[in-house]
């Protein structure tokens, strides 16, 4: 098993979702990850999808399938080493009076995960990096409790000198959000 | 007349100054896309559009269907016989729902399509309204593009996109859903129409890269045993006279899908026959002799390989195809071309050197004696029942081999590939793919709607005639001549045939019940007869060509008759059974 990033650029239009998925469906591929959002471009949206599968032939098939969703501008299949990837995770965790003192240095210097809330009795820190590192991560904090936990799915850009963007087709001026 | 060809004009040429609603701008973008023939149903949440399709009768005729199967199936025959966009009309919920398999059926066959589906207002979506379905949920498996409007200022750009994406590339069916506000609403503005040749996300190659018409080009010539398989592509790119050329100039074999039946005629010295699970021996056997193995507009069908992992696995591959997709995804191709199959031979032919392969085609010669001696000969003998075979070819015979045929599914469908000598193009309408029965009937209409010129000759089972018999009515309705051929063996033959050889004997539910169906085509007004004696079959063919209106023939036919050549289902085309 091996584990693919598949980054599918799609005009951003009502439905979309359902008719990337539905290839998946048919296929009967697990995704183990998938988040969507805008690009850069106005209106054109980038899905990042995980998927783990055996033979690379079948994900190349993939691949082609998706291309040919009219509203498909482009798709890429990627290697874990063909890409640069990260996911970000949220902990709520327990602070009544008499627990345990929480080591922020090394949840800080070691884990690299930080505060971002406090609240009257839990705290949400913040954890980015690859799925590995937050589940260790997971496991020293899961000593001090875990009220909620909440991990994303992966994004990732490609290791190209350009960025994906770029390959996109150029029949239409694209209006850029910033 | 020339009146009414003025207005058409006045209509095209000038800017729409008056503000159209969603429906009348509907209509307008239909004549546009020069659609002159819509099939369809109406309903509560469509009637906006078939209010405003009132004022345009004069341009755009509406074939009533009795059922929306019959009219997605009649769309699918109109474009298939005609070559244009077939376009058919549901209201939302069972309406739409009802098309579905004709769509499927259309994504399958590379058939262009676009299927209008009413919807219920939008401020009602996703209420449960009355008649409401995700129609767009539902078809996005089968549908080459679907869209939902709820804007009438949508309409214009939309379905200039829909009849782009349906003809494009590799044709499909298109899905436009319209609310019925959209429908009523008025636009905004007044309404321009510019018709769509390409998009951001979809703009199939036609011509192909030199590079790879080259490398197919050394292949072919350098080839001791070429063998070309010609597809449905041919047809729809209209490739047909680029095709001979490649053929004659290189002295190649052609073996034929399915669905590529009749791109080259039989009387044609190379054409060799169709292959495929019911396909010819010498066609079948010889993908495993061949050296380079020549694909044109297919797409390597479980049907047509067998076990494809065995399938002509000592041949390179040339495979032609204007969707990248299927490049690679049977069979791995040893030089892809990926292009439109007319735009890709023309740059072809001139590359491939003239040869005489008379001892390569030969081989192919030589196989058919154990064919005709095991199969063709006995199914031609004209002893004992009336067997399917015969009636088709009396019917190929009698009509010079130039009808347009439509079949079902089944039996009579493979018999009647078998049987009927095609001599010219797009003469064979069969649901291939998907395999969908009931589609005969619908689509036989259809296909003459889309070419009145031609003799259309329907041939049905018994069992998929009484799937969509409920559209003899329409037949009826419109008047146009369908010659319509029952061959009925009181069985699903099909699948009795399989229960017999592979699951010993055990008939389960296969037999059918008939009712009489000469009295109910009468009761539609099509007349016709029954015929079960030999004697009777010849004047029973020529009452049915002769007959001026549409004409339905019975024939009862051998009760346990079996189609061979057979190669079993995921088996190797080496396996291929003669009885």
């Amino acid at each position: 098993m091996k584990t693919y990033t598949i980054c599918v650029f799609t005009e951003n239009s009502i439905g979309l979702l359902n008719k990337i998925t539905i290839i998946f469906t048919r296929r009967r591929l697990n995704i183990d990850s998938l988040t969507v959002s805008e690009t850069e471009r106005k209106g054109v949206s980038r899905f990042t999808i995980v998927i783990k599968h055996e033979e690379r032939d079948a994900v190349e098939k993939l691949v082609r399938q998706i291309r040919k969703v009219v509203e498909v501008l482009a798709v890429f299949g990627y290697l874990d080493e063909d890409v640069v990837f990260n996911e970000i995770a949220m902990f709520k965790i327990p602070t009544p009076l008499d627990s345990n003192t929480i080591d922020m240095e090394t949840i800080n210097r070691v884990h690299k995960a930080y505060l971002v809330y406090w609240g009257l009795d839990y705290m949400v820190l913040q954890k980015t990096g690859t799925e590995e590192e937050i589940f260790d991560f997971f496991k020293y904090i899961k000593p001090f409790g875990i009220l909620e936990f909440i991990r994303s799915g992966r994004i990732a850009v490609g290791k190209t000198p350009q960025g994906l963007v770029e390959y996109l087709p150029e029949e239409k001026e694209w209006e850029y959000l910033v | 007349m020339n009146e009414a060809v003025e207005i058409m004009e006045e209509k095209i040429t000038k800017p729409e100054s008056r503000i159209l609603t969603g429906g009348q701008a509907l209509m307008e973008c239909f004549l546009r896309e020069s659609v002159d023939t819509i099939f369809g149903y109406p309903g509560g949440a469509i009637m906006p559009i078939y209010d405003a399709l009132y004022d345009y009768k004069d341009e755009i005729e509406h074939i009533l269907v009795r059922h929306e199967q019959g009219a997605s199936h009649a769309a699918e025959g109109y474009a298939r016989s005609s070559g244009r966009v077939g376009v058919c009309m549901a209201t939302s919920g069972p309406g739409a729902t009802n098309l579905v398999t004709g769509i499927a059926d259309a994504i399958i066959d590379c058939t262009p399509m676009v299927a209008i589906t009413g919807q219920v207002a939008s401020n009602l979506l996703g209420t449960d309204a009355f008649q409401e379905t995700d129609v767009i949920g539902i078809t996005a498996p089968v549908c080459k593009w679907n869209y939902q409007i709820v804007d009438a200022d949508e309409i214009p750009a939309i379905m200039a996109k829909a009849f782009y994406i349906a003809r494009a590339g590799k044709p499909g069916p298109v899905l436009i859903d319209i609310t019925k506000d959209a429908q009523i609403a008025l636009m905004s503005k007044p309404f321009e129409y510019k018709k769509v040749e390409g998009l951001p996300g979809y703009h199939p190659r036609t011509v192909p890269k030199m590079e790879q018409v080259e490398k197919a080009a050394e292949l072919i010539n350098n080839a001791k045993k070429p063998y070309i398989l010609v597809g449905h592509g041919v047809l729809i790119s209209e490739a047909m006279e680029e095709f001979r050329e490649l053929v004659e100039k290189g002295d190649i074999p052609v073996g034929s899908t399915l669905l590529g039946l009749s791109a080259l005629s039989i009387e044609h010295p190379n054409y060799m026959g169709w292959l495929g699970m019911h396909g010819m021996y010498a066609p079948n056997v010889m993908t495993d002799e061949c050296d380079v193995l020549i694909a044109i507009g297919m797409r390597f069908d479980d049907r047509v390989t067998g076990d494809a992992n065995l399938f002509a696995k000592q041949a390179k591959i040339v495979h032609f195809e204007i969707d990248p997709a299927e490049i690679d995804k049977i069979k791995k191709a040893e030089a892809p071309v990926v292009g439109d199959a007319r735009e890709a031979l023309k740059l072809l032919n001139p590359l491939i050197e003239k040869k005489n392969r008379s001892a390569w085609k030969k081989e192919f010669r030589d196989l058919e004696a154990a064919e005709h001696e095991a199969v063709t000969d006995r199914d031609l003998a004209r002893q004992g029942k009336i067997k399917m075979a015969e009636v088709v070819r009396m019917v190929s015979d009698k009509t010079n081999g130039e009808a347009c045929v439509v079949v079902d599914v089944g039996q009579h469908q493979m018999v009647t590939a078998r049987y009927y000598d095609f001599k010219k193009p797009h003469s064979y309408i069969a649901s291939g793919g998907l395999g969908t029965m009931g589609f005969a009937l619908p689509a036989a209409f259809g296909a003459k709607m889309g070419a009145p010129e031609r003799e259309v000759v329907a041939f049905i089972g018994d069992g998929c005639f009484q799937m969509t018999i409920q559209e003899l009515g329409t037949i009826a309705q419109k008047g146009l001549p369908v010659k319509i051929i029952i061959l009925n063996n009181n069985f699903l033959g099909m699948v009795r045939q399989w229960q017999q050889m592979f699951f010993d004997k055990r008939y389960s539910f296969v037999e059918l019940q008939n009712p009489d169906f000469i009295t109910i085509g009468k009761g539609f007004g099509i007349d016709g007869h029954k015929c079960e004696e030999r004697e009777e079959l010849e004047a029973s063919i020529d009452k049915l060509l002769n007959s001026k209106e549409s004409y339905l023939l019975e024939v009862v036919v051998e009760r346990e008759e079996n189609v061979f050549p057979m190669v079993p289902a995921g088996r190797s085309v080496s396996e291929i059974r003669l009885k």
